[in-house]
């Protein structure tokens, strides 16, 4: 709202409500309370229109606010003033503020009438109210009520004036008035009934106003004699609801902002758009918010219940708005909310941020998913080398070496008896052929044990043990075949273990466990030797905690010093 | 057992031999060193379907039989030595391995351990000894390379009956395990069939093992106690 408007309604109001103040001044005792409740109610309409104003800049609803707030104090300013023609005017208009009410609660919340009709009620209503004010006014002697000179004289008197026609005047207006505020509270009810979702929230100061008006032609009218304490103390009470509430609504409506961060941060992570819809929805009070995402292939939108969304031409009542950098997506709101573009643009913003976080999200994990099957390819790929260069050695140059050995044998037969020296020498060739033999086989099967691939891990773990320096027994071990790269990790995982227990447990002996439980293999290596072992250590078992993850699966140490050392590992199988 | 001289004897009938190994040169290589240790080579075969056939119509005294052949170049030596054995249980396998472990063994003397051979490859270059092996197992020994023997022997164990024997009684142990006699235990070790005996009745006592009367269930209760 611009700063000067703001400034000069301050100042109007205040000038206002001062003039109201001095014109009754000196204040006399019936009738200063009912003067007091007057500015009150006065300013309070010209605050609600401020706060109006501020809220919607787009909406005549401020305007409206502050015309009902001097159009209540105006008229008796002018009967106040002691002056013929203000007084006159001032009885001609009394009571206008009644019409600008009910146009302020047909208007309700945009500030403009929604039909031509409406338009003639608001016009009918100011003229009956004007009109039977100028006829009765005719026939009113200011001496009905008592004082002759004392009193400002009536311009547009008739003669003496006719109090039974005043009377008369006075019923006729308030049947007409009857009429009309009738119309103008179906109209409202209607309003009401036809509303939804933001605009729904923003009629409820409506409530308040709707009985006002029609509590204001009750009183005031002439039909039921009211005693002038009861129109004069009463009315005023009514009335000042309608602003306060709206008053109350304007702050309320100022926290929506921050609601939405709240939603946003309370939204879980991973949350689909459909909850995200829902707590947009719910920050913003506009229960019939959309959140819509493009179809592939230009097939239009969908929202987030699967409902199909016109998002370049919306139904009536609705408008749309882009979320930023969100391939396309939209949030489709009442229309009514474009009286608070701030909050579109703050949901929209919150929307797209919600929206790229859970797209990053997934993003970040797609790739840790296409790390993890890359790290397990790898390790894949490693084993399926050390196979093939165990193979290669076996059927290269193992074989060859035993033909050499065969050979020599066979040269050794030939050169016996006839040549000792050379014999001997060539048992010598043969026993360093039989050691480079030995150690060939020794070398490969570091590389990679056959007996793993050929027989699983009971012939593997069955071997490992066997060459283990320490006593190692095995509790238990499934004959089953297994996945290779599970097989392989559960043996590498063993053999690690029995290296370290052998290296530096200082172990008398230690236990292998492997169990087949359902979707995973259990392996677990425990000795009685000095713990202390762990996983972030420089030892082997950083590489075995890789290992076992790249298949997936979890390594767990348990080495308390003095206490020996326990592994396991637990691996998905499927 | 009674004693013939040599001479007396009548003319024995040739061992007759198969062979299977894919390696080319070394399948010719055994075939020569066979036939001139005096063996009758009934066939080479280079993988394990030519093997089972070959077995199938030449009915050898022995089959010589890498572990590893073709097509997967896994445990199809292996698989066709225990075919042979079901379906022609008389034959005599000697199975080739570069492995030292023990797994293949076990799979290999699970049915009747008499003329079974488990040898390491490298073993072929000692003539003498290999066709003392296949000699053998043709006579229904159990042989089981000493590499691997020696390996179960020397396993770290705790609180093991084992470590109460005698360095005699140990060295008796690993002989019987190699699937020798006692008479061959007591040629080996200088000793008389007598003492053998009265070593193999005590660490049976000591191991808690029931006396084995026959060699071929005393070769497979004492691997299988090694084993375990």
């Amino acid at each position: 709202m611009n700063r000067w408007l703001r400034a000069a309604m301050i100042a109007g109001a205040t000038i206002a409500v001062g003039w109201f103040v001095w014109s009754s001044w000196p204040p006399d005792s019936q009738y200063t309370p009912v003067e007091i409740s007057f500015a009150v109610v006065g300013l309070s309409f010209m605050v609600a229109g401020i706060a109006a104003w501020q809220r919607w800049p787009a909406s005549r609803l401020g305007l409206l606010f502050s015309i009902v707030g001097y159009l209540y104090l105006v008229p008796y300013i002018l009967v106040n003033l002691a002056n013929p023609v203000a007084w006159t005017i001032g009885n001609v208009t009394e009571g206008i503020s009644g019409a600008a009410l009910a146009y302020l609660g047909l208007a309700w919340p945009s500030g403009r009438l929604r039909s031509r009709f409406e338009c003639g009620v608001v016009v009918a209503n100011y003229a009956q109210n004007i009109a039977f004010n100028t006829a009765a006014t005719m026939f009113w002697n200011p001496a009905f009520s008592g004082c002759n000179a004392s009193c400002p004289a009536n311009v547009l008197l008739i003669g003496d004036g006719s109090r039974s026609a005043w009377n008369t005047l006075g019923t006729v207006e308030a049947l007409t008035g009857f009429v009309i505020t009738g119309i103008v509270l179906t109209l409202i009810v209607r309003h009401w009934r036809s509303a939804r979702g933001w605009s729904r929230r923003a009629m409820i100061p409506l409530l308040w106003i709707a009985p006002a008006v029609a509590a204001e032609n009750i009183l005031t009218g002439n039909l039921f004699h009211f005693s002038g304490l009861v129109t004069y103390a009463l009315l005023p009470l009514v009335l000042l609801a309608g602003p306060a509430l709206f008053v109350i609504s304007t702050v309320r409506a100022r926290t929506a902002g921050g609601a939405l961060g709240t939603a946003i941060v309370d939204l879980e992570p991973g949350a689909s758009p459909g909850r995200l819809r829902d707590a947009l929805a719910r920050a913003l009070g506009d229960s019939t918010l959309q959140l819509a995402f493009p179809q592939p292939g230009g097939a239009g939108y969908l929202d987030t219940s699967g409902q199909a969304v016109d998002a370049d031409r919306p139904d009536n009542g609705r408008a749309v708005v882009p979320v930023a950098g969100s391939d396309g997506a939209v949030l489709v709101y009442e229309e009514g909310l474009e009286l608070e573009p701030h909050l579109v643009k703050l949901t929209a913003a919150a929307a797209s941020m919600a929206l790229e976080h859970a797209r990053l999200q997934a993003e970040v994990q797609a790739q840790l998913e296409q790390v993890r099957a890359s790290r397990a390819r790898i390790v894949e790929a490693g084993d399926a080398e050390r196979r093939r260069l165990e193979r290669d050695l076996h059927d290269g140059a193992q074989q060859r070496l035993v033909m050499l050995s065969l050979a020599l044998g066979m040269a050794r037969d030939r050169a016996a008896g006839a040549d000792p020296e050379l014999e001997a020498l060539i048992t010598s060739a043969g026993k360093e052929a039989r050691e480079a033999l030995t150690e060939l086989r020794e070398l490969a099967r570091g590389i990679h044990p056959a007996v793993l691939t050929e027989t699983g891990l009971a012939g593997a773990i069955q071997a490992l043990v066997e060459r283990s320096p320490v006593a190692v027994t095995i509790t238990a071990v499934p004959d089953e075949r297994f996945p290779a790269a599970i097989e392989a990790t559960a043996y590498f995982v063993v053999s690690e273990a029995l290296a370290n227990v052998a290296k530096h447990a200082m172990a008398d002996g230690a236990q292998v466990t492997i169990r087949g439980l359902p979707g995973r293999l259990m392996v677990e290596v425990s000795d009685d030797g000095t713990g202390g072992a762990r996983a972030e250590g420089g030892s082997g078992l950083r590489g075995l905690a890789d290992r076992v993850a790249s298949v997936g699966g979890v390594l767990r140490v348990d080495s308390p010093p003095g206490r020996g050392t326990r592994l396991e590992a637990d691996l998905p199988c499927p | 057992m009674s004693v013939t001289p040599a001479a007396a004897a009548p003319a024995r009938p040739r061992l007759r031999v198969v062979i299977a190994e894919d390696a080319v040169l070394l399948r010719e290589g055994l075939r020569r060193v066979l036939t001139d240790a005096g063996l009758d080579v009934a066939g080479v075969a280079g993988d394990a379907d030519d093997l089972l056939r070959l077995v199938s119509a030449s009915r050898p005294d022995v089959v010589l039989t890498d572990i590893r052949m073709p097509p997967a170049q896994s445990t199809e030596g292996l698989q066709a030595a225990l075919e042979i054995r079901r379906r022609w249980p008389g034959t005599a396998v000697i199975v080739l391995s570069q492995h030292v472990e023990t797994e293949h063994l076990f799979e290999l003397l699970a049915g009747d351990p008499r003329g079974i051979g488990y040898v390491l490859k490298e073993r072929v270059a000692d003539l003498a000894q290999f066709s003392d092996a296949i000699r053998r197992v043709a006579a229904g020994e159990s042989v089981i390379d000493p590499q691997v023997v020696s390996r179960l022997v020397a396993r770290p164990r705790r609180d093991s009956p084992l470590q109460t024997l005698t360095e005699r009684e140990l060295a008796v142990l690993g002989l019987m395990a190699e699937g020798r006699s006692n008479h061959a235990i007591a040629a080996q070790l200088f000793m008389s069939p007598k003492t053998v005996e009265t070593h193999v009745g005590n660490l049976f006592a000591k191991l808690g093992l029931l006396p084995a009367a026959e060699d071929h269930r005393r070769v497979l209760a004492v691997l299988t106690y090694l084993r375990g």
